[in-house]
């Protein structure tokens, strides 16, 4: 396995690409099945968010250890409009009251680590970890 | 009850159809509907409320707000075929003193 | 062993016995175990997932199709966990808001708790009820040194907290204006472009400011856009409407008023209200507001305070002890 592996996202079946490898990955260092389940819808939130606001963009993923643990880093990277108000995405039932599905408090749960950088005009950049258990 | 709204646009001149209720759970689409036409200058907006036949103070607040930003933009703001029991609150409130409001049905003046 | 694999043990067992024996008893423990699931917050996909271990267990040769499925089956969950998840958050914060309004209710009845002065001559009886826990209505009353009386009741447009928040303001206004040299109209006019100033665009109030002189036996009035009251003529023995026109407060700064004025004798009567009264609805029909002068009629033999408790009485009934809009009702009775 690559150490770094990345998916493009342009076009709506480029998720299902990334959910793809996505989850090789995860089943490959040792995920069970409901957490690869779950770093899938992730990585499917994650690159959906780009298809439909930035148009374009890109996930990779890669294998990550600390001392004890190992786990796997899905970075999703877009050139998009950015994000005015992050406070207000992060927050619970704003994106989903209109039926946008779990949102990025979704993803947030799903994963271990979040992160979330963006600049409107520029683009967003959220890196997520999720460890093995 | 529910609140439809169908905006016909004319040259400087907008038509807005109301038919239903305005009360606190509509009145935010008629405000998010109403309140862009009136920022257009020397633009007509005319509200037909013809088939409106319940509005509380929420949706008066929605006008008011619309003549508000009709005077700062330079634009008109006029309301027609206003139902009884509807002129009644902008008849009690004064409104109809100060706003356009071109006819009323069912034998009410404006 | 912790409560997760004390559960799926408990699980598996339970499964197990069923299938064989097919015994209520056992669907009876499912139905328990599921609450201890919902207790430790067991996720959708947890349980699915405990399901096809258990499976595997019981029927370690499993097709691999209904494997599969399960499989499958799990994924289709993720986002039911999610959003379940979301539901709790959103039930916390529910609470949180609602113990906040809790306190600025308290707060806010404070803030209307004006005692209602006594008086010689005039009987006033005042009920204002909340539809939710913040009330949009407004009264006040104040008795001068010479033994006047003023009054005034406001609506503000919409409920809750923007409602409070506004009302707040206009009891501070109220209390600056220097006491009873004020007339009617110019005291509508000075609170008209303190809310002009201090107010969301949308919103508005209606005001119905009076005050009632001892030295001359007359009741002096403005209106502000507010739903009309009644007189009440004891000679006549009839009600007329109160009539007084005068735009809302808050939408021009530079709106003036017209102070009106009646003489009142003794057992004539001042009914003042909020649209909660006059809007108040039997099913799907509006009463009327001769419907209410009905009602009043039936009690108006009672000392002010009891005609206005009656009258609440009699509408809160009428709409099955739901209000629908803030309720304020004020009655001055002339005695002397």
């Amino acid at each position: 396995m690559d150490s770094k592996s990345c998916v493009r996202i342009m076009k709506e079946w480029d998720i299902v690409a990334a959910r793809q490898m996505g989850r090789e990955i995860a089943k490959n260092l040792g995920f069970g099945t409901v957490d690869q389940a779950r770093i899938t819808t992730a990585i499917s939130e994650l690159a959906r968010n780009i298809y439909l606001y930035a148009e374009e963009g890109r996930i990779y993923f890669e294998a990550v250890e600390s001392l004890e643990l190992k786990g796997i880093r899905v970075t999703a990277e877009d050139t998009g409009p950015g994000i005015k108000d992050l406070s207000l995405v992060m927050e619970d039932g704003y994106s989903t009251s209109g039926g946008l599905g779990a949102g990025l408090p979704g993803v947030r749960r799903l994963m271990d680590e979040f992160d979330i950088e963006s600049e409107v005009g520029k683009g967003t950049k959220i890196v997520t970890v999720k460890w093995v258990r | 009850m529910n609140l439809q709204i169908q905006i016909n646009e004319q040259e400087n001149k907008s038509i807005i159809h109301l038919s239903g209720e305005i009360d606190v759970y509509t009145a935010p689409k008629l405000k998010e509907a109403l309140l862009p036409l009136t920022k257009e200058k020397d633009t007509i907006i005319e509200a037909n409320l013809e088939h409106v036949s319940y509005m509380d103070s929420t949706g008066l607040g929605v006008f008011i707000n619309a003549l508000k930003l009709s005077k700062e933009y330079e634009s008109k703001l006029r309301l027609v075929n206003l139902q009884e029991r509807v002129f009644r609150l902008f008849q009690i409130t004064g409104l109809h003193e100060i706003m356009d409001i071109h006819s009323t049905i069912r034998g009410v003046d404006g | 062993m912790d409560t997760k694999d004390l559960d799926a043990r408990n699980y598996t067992e339970l499964l197990k016995g069923y299938v064989k024996t097919r015994d209520e008893r056992a669907l009876y423990g499912a139905e328990q175990i599921s609450k201890t699931f919902i207790k430790n917050n067991i996720l959708p996909e947890e349980i699915v997932n405990l399901h096809i271990q258990a499976l595997l267990e019981i029927y370690p040769e499993l097709h691999d199709k209904i494997q599969s499925s399960m499989n499958f089956l799990l994924e289709a969950m993720i986002s039911y966990g999610l959003a379940h998840q979301e539901y709790q958050i959103l039930r916390e914060k529910q609470f949180e808001i609602k113990s906040e309004i809790h306190v600025a209710a308290r707060m806010q009845k404070m803030l209307l708790q004006s005692n209602i002065p006594k008086l010689e001559d005039i009987d006033l009886g005042i009920i204002s009820v909340p539809a939710n826990q913040m009330n949009g209505d407004y009264h006040h009353v104040v008795k001068g040194k010479d033994g006047s009386i003023s009054i005034a009741i406001a609506d503000i447009i919409g409920k809750g907290i923007p409602a409070a928040l506004s009302m707040s303001m206009i009891k501070y206004a109220l209390d600056s204006f220097p006491e009873n040299i004020m007339s009617t109209d110019a005291i509508l006019a000075s609170l008209n472009r303190v809310v002009e100033r201090n107010i969301d665009p949308s919103m508005f109030i209606t005001m119905f400011y009076a005050q009632y002189k001892p030295d001359t036996g007359k009741f002096y009035y403005s209106s502000a856009g507010h739903e009309p009251g009644f007189f009440y003529h004891s000679k006549e023995n009839s009600f007329t409407e109160i009539e007084a026109k005068g735009l809302v407060l808050g939408v021009n700064p530079d709106t003036t008023y017209l102070q009106y004025e009646q003489e009142i004798v003794k057992g004539d009567m001042i009914i003042l209200l909020t649209d909660g009264v006059t809007e108040c609805r039997k099913g799907e029909q509006f009463i009327e507001r001769e419907e209410v002068l009905e009602v009043i009629r039936t009690f108006m033999h009672l000392p002010a305070q009891e005609i206005v408790n009656q009258v609440y009485r009699y509408f809160e009934r009428l709409q099955n002890f739901q209000l629908r809009d803030d309720f304020t009702l004020a009655i001055l009775k002339k005695v002397v």
